[in-house]
């Protein structure tokens, strides 16, 4: 994967939804801050960098826990090597293998979410899924692989159309592939056997956050009882969220719902296009991690095994004051 | 027998085919504004043939859209009305009765827009947030009605894909001075929470209560009914499918793939299969009331309405099943 020059334009995509997944998002993030962090000289440039680069990133993509996790990690470790002293060759190279790391992880992750996610699909399945998600599409593909014949139903997911892109990368994979708008979910959802979608993040309560439209798809699919299963790894966890704080849900400039020239066309009219939606853990039968498959209300769980109880979990903005002292 | 219709009828039931005429209570005014047309512009001299020549018309005419019931609901409005009293006339009758029916029954329609938000206002308060979808004249008649009266509103419409017929109805409340956002469909259930009450049209109202309307109706009524907000659907009865009431379903229209993605690009993906249903059914769970021009009914009530309105099109449909079902049995 390539990684962006351009500052301004990474952030422009990451904001505006033109990195359509969350681990690429966090891919193209944390490459970015890579290729800075290794053409720094000195200690003071690599703390400069993380100041001036990694707030925005996130300002960019509140939602994307993967993108949060992953900087915060950077930022605790390159504190740590400070404290420890080291020189600023010692640092670039745990930073940056730190990145690489992390990205190989989340990589090992989704295939084993494939592993365990393809046993919940059957041989004739119709599934039903929301946007473009790196996470699905591998699950969608080992469940091919096993030699299941599966159709897949697809929203084009407006404002940004990015299940048309999804579509088109499952038709590439040779599934017979059936869009339609999304006001249709209900619709459909009586031809539909399994609802299957990624996530952006995962609130402590195992509310998932994810593409607007989501929790539309988990409600008609809950009156229609049709199951719905979440594919994220727990790298995903809003780990904020159990401290309290809200998952700040962005939203997109009007220009991606109709151009300027129509929107002036319109008169005196507000466009609101919220990029991101909550679906309540009761809508959800099971997050499907590396870990194993469990119930949305069992997220705390995982987080004790993970990162201790309570999860000693700090603040973006309190670790970059304190790396502004260091 | 095929005849020659005048080219403006012809350019209708292309007009309501296209879309360019669309809104069940406009179809149905521009149906029988056809049917008029082609009585007035007739050239025969054979009353019977006339009969048959307006059959012909009301057969084309209602041929161009499947799902809405307010067409052949107009054109039975003129249609039964000339069998029933063809006998007694001349042809120089004949012709200027359908003229007449045809403008009663597009006078009728109008006021029963307004009617409509005469009565549907009451159920709007200062203050309320508003939720709509698609453009229709008789939930746009309830909004702007109660606008009018002074109440503070605020209006959520969803942009309506693949037509964006939200696009429409932003434009004409905020020409109103109304306060109006216009949202993706897949934001509804986002918004609900700040929702007070949605507003829809109809375009068949079923025997059962069930609302066809717009595709992406069914999922508001959902999100509000989850939400607890009222759905208030605003449909003149002509819009009450007397067809339902002796077992038949609606049909519902899937429109060419071409009004959601490019020509182009169904020729690059062959293999992606694109649907496009325009319109979907609501429970009548859903639905808090139904306004229409005679009053605000529980959407149960609906075989109410039809048994008052449609008296001799439910006896006229019993009256064919049970000679069918006689024919069968011997």
């Amino acid at each position: 994967m390539e990684a962006y020059e351009d500052f301004h334009k990474l952030v422009s995509d990451l904001r505006d939804g033109r990195i359509f997944g969350s681990t690429e998002a966090a891919e193209k993030a944390l490459l970015f801050i890579k290729n800075q962090i290794s053409s720094c000289e000195t200690v003071k440039e690599i703390k400069n960098t993380l100041i001036s680069y990694v707030p925005p990133l996130i300002k960019a993509r509140p939602t994307s826990a993967l993108t949060v996790n992953c900087l915060r990690e950077v930022i605790e470790l390159t504190i740590d090597c400070i404290k420890k002293k080291l020189s600023s060759n010692e640092i670039k190279e745990k930073i940056c293998n730190k990145i690489d790391q992390m990205l190989k992880e989340a990589h090992e992750s989704v295939e084993v979410i494939a592993e365990i996610g393809a046993k919940r699909i059957r041989d004739g399945d119709t599934i039903l899924t929301n946007t473009y998600s790196y996470t699905v599409l591998k699950v969608l593909e080992k469940a091919k692989e096993e030699g299941k014949n599966i159709s897949v139903f697809i929203p084009e997911s407006r404002p940004g159309g990015e299940g048309i892109d999804m579509a088109v990368e499952l038709y590439k994979r040779k599934f017979p592939v059936t869009l339609f708008v999304d006001s249709a979910v209900r619709y459909m959802m009586k031809e539909v056997d399994l609802v299957l979608i990624g996530a952006e993040a995962i609130a402590a309560n195992g509310a998932v956050v994810n593409k607007i439209g989501t929790s539309m798809i988990a409600l008609a699919a809950h009156e229609a009882r049709v199951r719905v299963f979440v594919a994220a790894g727990t790298y995903k966890f809003s780990l904020e969220t159990f401290l309290g704080e809200v998952v700040e849900l962005t939203y997109r400039r009007p220009e991606v719902l109709l151009s300027s020239h129509e929107l002036r066309a319109l008169g005196n009219v507000k466009v609101l296009c919220p990029a991101f939606d909550v679906t309540p853990p009761e809508y959800i039968d099971a997050i499907i991690t590396e870990r194993g498959v469990f119930a949305p209300q069992a997220v705390p769980l995982i987080v004790r095994e993970i990162f201790g109880w309570p999860p000693l979990v700090k603040d973006i903005g309190m670790l970059i004051n304190e790396l502004k002292r260091c | 027998m095929n005849y020659t219709l005048p080219a403006e009828v012809l350019q209708i039931a292309e007009d309501i085919r296209s879309m360019k005429i669309r809104g069940a209570g406009r179809i149905a005014r521009a149906a029988v504004k056809a049917l008029k047309i082609a009585a007035l512009a007739y050239k025969g001299s054979e009353l019977e043939d006339f009969y048959e020549y307006m059959k012909y018309t009301s057969k084309l005419i209602l041929a161009t859209r499947p799902t809405a019931v307010s067409l052949p609901n107009a054109v039975a409005y003129v249609m039964s009305r000339l069998s029933k009293n063809i006998e007694s006339f001349t042809l120089e009758e004949a012709r200027s009765k359908v003229a007449e029916w045809a403008d009663e029954f597009i006078e009728y329609s109008l006021r029963a827009t307004e009617l409509i938000g005469e009565i549907g206002e009451g159920r709007i308060k200062s203050g309320d947030t508003v939720l709509t979808h698609c453009n229709s004249s008789a939930a746009l008649s309830v909004i702007i009605t109660a606008h009018r009266k002074g109440k503070d509103i605020k209006v959520y419409a969803c942009e309506t894909r693949p037509r964006f017929q939200g696009r429409i109805t932003v434009r004409t409340l905020a020409k109103e001075g109304i306060d109006v956002t216009l949202i993706p469909d897949s934001a509804v259930r986002f918004f609900m929470k700040d929702v007070d009450l949605v507003v829809v049209g109809a375009d068949t109202v079923a025997a059962n209560g069930a609302v066809v309307n717009k595709i992406g109706t069914s999922m508001i009524a959902l999100a509000a009914h989850e939400a607890r907000v009222r759905v208030f659907v605003a449909a003149e009865t002509y819009k009450f499918s007397p067809a339902t009431v002796i077992g038949e379903l609606v049909t519902i229209e899937e429109r060419p793939p071409t009004e959601v993605v490019s020509e182009e690009f169904l020729k690059k993906y062959p293999g992606i299969k694109v649907r496009n249903p325009a319109f979907d059914v609501t429970p009548p769970e859903y639905i808090d009331a139904i306004i229409t021009e005679k009053g605000i009914i529980s959407p149960h009530a609906a075989i109410l309405v039809l048994k008052e309105e449609f008296a001799w099109a439910l006896e006229d449909r019993m009256k064919k099943l049970k000679l069918a079902v006689e024919y069968e049995t011997e």
